[in-house]
């Protein structure tokens, strides 16, 4: 069984015992290759040679085109500055009042250097892994990149003042984010990321009202092309879960401060849970204090549906020692013959 | 209590803006803190009292609505912009000295980081708790830091920083401020920092919420 055929039998519910290992990965990557965050994100074949060395090494389950939020914003008009060891640069916003989200063109994916960057990179990983390891595709959802366009605060306040105003530039978010996904499913992923980041900032009304109906959109659009569809919203999503639960999705990333036994409980056994170690703990503590909390969350949740995983994105200070502690555990609970 | 003392901390507190707001909708058509704050003023009350018993209840209570997880970002910013409005009014009156504010504060995201939220709704509060903010902005230099608290030798300093990634550059900051100015006091926030964290590096307080960072510097 390769580890394609193992993420397949995790998500229909055929692994009973196994629990995965894949933390987000990006600055940590790149240091890994000895190359830099820039390079990850600004070339397809730094971003796949660096994931790919890293899941050979930490014997991860998957790999994902992720990088940085500004793929899409690019494609809408954004100038980017790489930054050689930091996350990428917004230098304008696209959006800066209700005409311009009126006249904002609909970019073609294709045609756009940072998009057809990444969709080259599904292109290049199943050059180099022969569609035996899960890809994973990424895409911003509706509020991200709507707030990566307008501004974060000017955007969730266009929420409470004007909501045809946020409703067009999500509407227009929405229309890239589908063909996104498109793009890099025909390319070979096998599940998308719908990376959501600000909704744990907003309430559980506002949430519903317009985020809800966009995410289940998505993940439907994503079944439709025959992949899986995976959720990721940074911070504190406890109010959020109930909603979520109906969107459908197959992997949702929940991060440090949720806690899992009550998110299982509302999200039902069906969705695989991905998370949910402190990233800051990963990075700061000792290899015996994670063990001993990496342990106690396995077992916690082995013979649930389980993805092993920080919260949020692995440090890129993080010591090797400490992620291979993680692969380790991961590693003691799958079958021998793996 | 003067009804539009009264008034005014309701308008604070549900970011009611003014008439043209239609935020929040319960109170869609009703006047805001923009026109409440003038009718104040012009009808004699002390622009001290506007701020101490109005404007600062208002932003209080939002932000211990925030810290207990019964509003978020948005509600906040909202609340935040009504209370900025209302300040406009009564900046002659700061400027005459005639309200007098508690004290500055230099706030901004440590260097190499480009988030801005959980700094801005930190210089809100504070601004609207009766605090002079300096916004230094995002990816700010300790240099810049260190220059700014040199013109201001009496303020505290805020250091955000969003990432795991980048948290760890707030020790070269702190390390430099507290070099040259042993007896300023540092907070630092975040959403990946802690108590530990915050000792580890030499800040004085982490500060989990805006209104933590508020009680902090009103006890000082």
């Amino acid at each position: 069984m390769n580890k394609k055929q193992q993420f397949e039998k995790l998500l229909s519910g055929e692994l009973h015992s196994t629990v995965l290992f894949k933390p987000i990965l990006m600055h940590f990557a790149a240091r890994f290759n000895k190359t830099t965050y820039g390079k990850l994100a600004s070339d397809y074949k730094v971003l796949v040679e660096s994931n790919t060395r890293c899941m050979e090494y930490f014997d991860l389950d998957t790999v994902s085109l992720i990088s940085d939020p500004y793929r899409e914003t690019s494609a809408f008009g954004a100038r980017i500055e790489f930054i050689p060891e930091g996350v990428p640069k917004c230098l304008n916003k696209v959006i800066q009042n209700e005409e311009d989200a009126k006249n904002l063109v609909i970019p073609d994916i294709y045609n756009c250097e940072r998009t057809r960057d990444r969709i080259s990179g599904a292109a290049y990983y199943q050059k180099l892994l022969k569609g035996t390891v899960p890809v994973g595709g990424w895409i911003e959802g509706p509020l991200a990149e709507a707030c990566d366009l307008a501004g974060v605060s000017e955007m969730l306040m266009n929420l409470m003042c004007d909501p045809d105003y946020s409703n067009l530039i999500m509407d227009k978010c929405m229309i890239v984010a589908r063909e996104f996904a498109k793009a890099q499913i025909n390319e070979g992923c096998d599940y998308i990321g719908i990376g959501d980041a600000i909704c744990s900032q907003i309430d559980a009304s506002t949430y519903d009202f317009y985020v809800k109906d966009r995410h289940k959109e998505l993940v439907d659009h994503i079944h439709s092309l025959g992949a899986k569809a995976k959720l990721h919203i940074c911070g504190n999503i406890e109010h959020l879960l109930p909603a979520i639960s109906s969107l459908n999705v197959d992997i949702i990333d929940l991060d440090w401060q949720v806690d899992l036994h009550e998110a299982r409980k509302i999200l039902g056994d069906n969705v695989v849970i991905k998370g949910n170690i402190n990233p800051v703990i990963i990075q700061e503590a000792t290899s015996q204090h994670l063990e001993s909390l990496a342990k106690e969350l396995v077992q916690q949740m082995q013979g649930q549906k389980f993805i092993l995983s920080g919260g949020c994105e692995i440090g890129v200070n993080t010591p090797i020692t400490n992620l291979m502690k993680l692969a380790e555990i991961s590693t003691k609970t799958k079958p021998i013959n793996l | 209590m003067n009804e539009i003392i009264e008034k005014l901390t309701t308008c604070i507190e549900f970011g009611k803006i003014n008439q043209k707001s239609p935020f929040p909708p319960s109170m869609r058509g009703e006047v805001g803190a923009d026109e409440l704050t003038k009718q104040a003023l012009e009808e004699g009350i002390k622009p001290t009292e506007i701020l101490e018993q109005g404007l600062i209840p208002g932003m209080n209570a939002v932000g211990l609505k925030f810290s207990q997880g019964k509003v978020f970002v948005p509600e906040m910013l909202m609340a935040a912009k009504a209370m900025s409005t209302a300040l406009v009014h009564l900046k002659p009156y700061f400027q005459s000295g005639e309200v007098k504010r508690k004290g500055t504060f230099i706030i901004g995201t440590v260097f190499g980081d480009l988030h801005d939220i959980g700094k801005n709704l930190v210089a809100m509060t504070v601004e609207g708790a009766g605090w002079e903010v300096i916004d230094l902005g995002v990816d700010v230099k300790a240099e810049t830091f260190l220059d700014t608290l040199e013109k201001y030798p009496d303020s505290t300093v805020g250091i955000s920083a969003l990432l795991t990634t980048t948290m760890a550059n707030m020790e070269s900051v702190v390390k430099m401020l507290k070099e040259k100015h042993p007896s300023t006091k540092i907070l630092v926030g975040g959403a990946p920092l802690n108590t530990e964290f915050s000792n580890k590096i030499g800040a004085d307080f982490y500060c989990r919420d805006p209104q933590g960072a508020v009680a902090y510097l009103n006890n000082l």
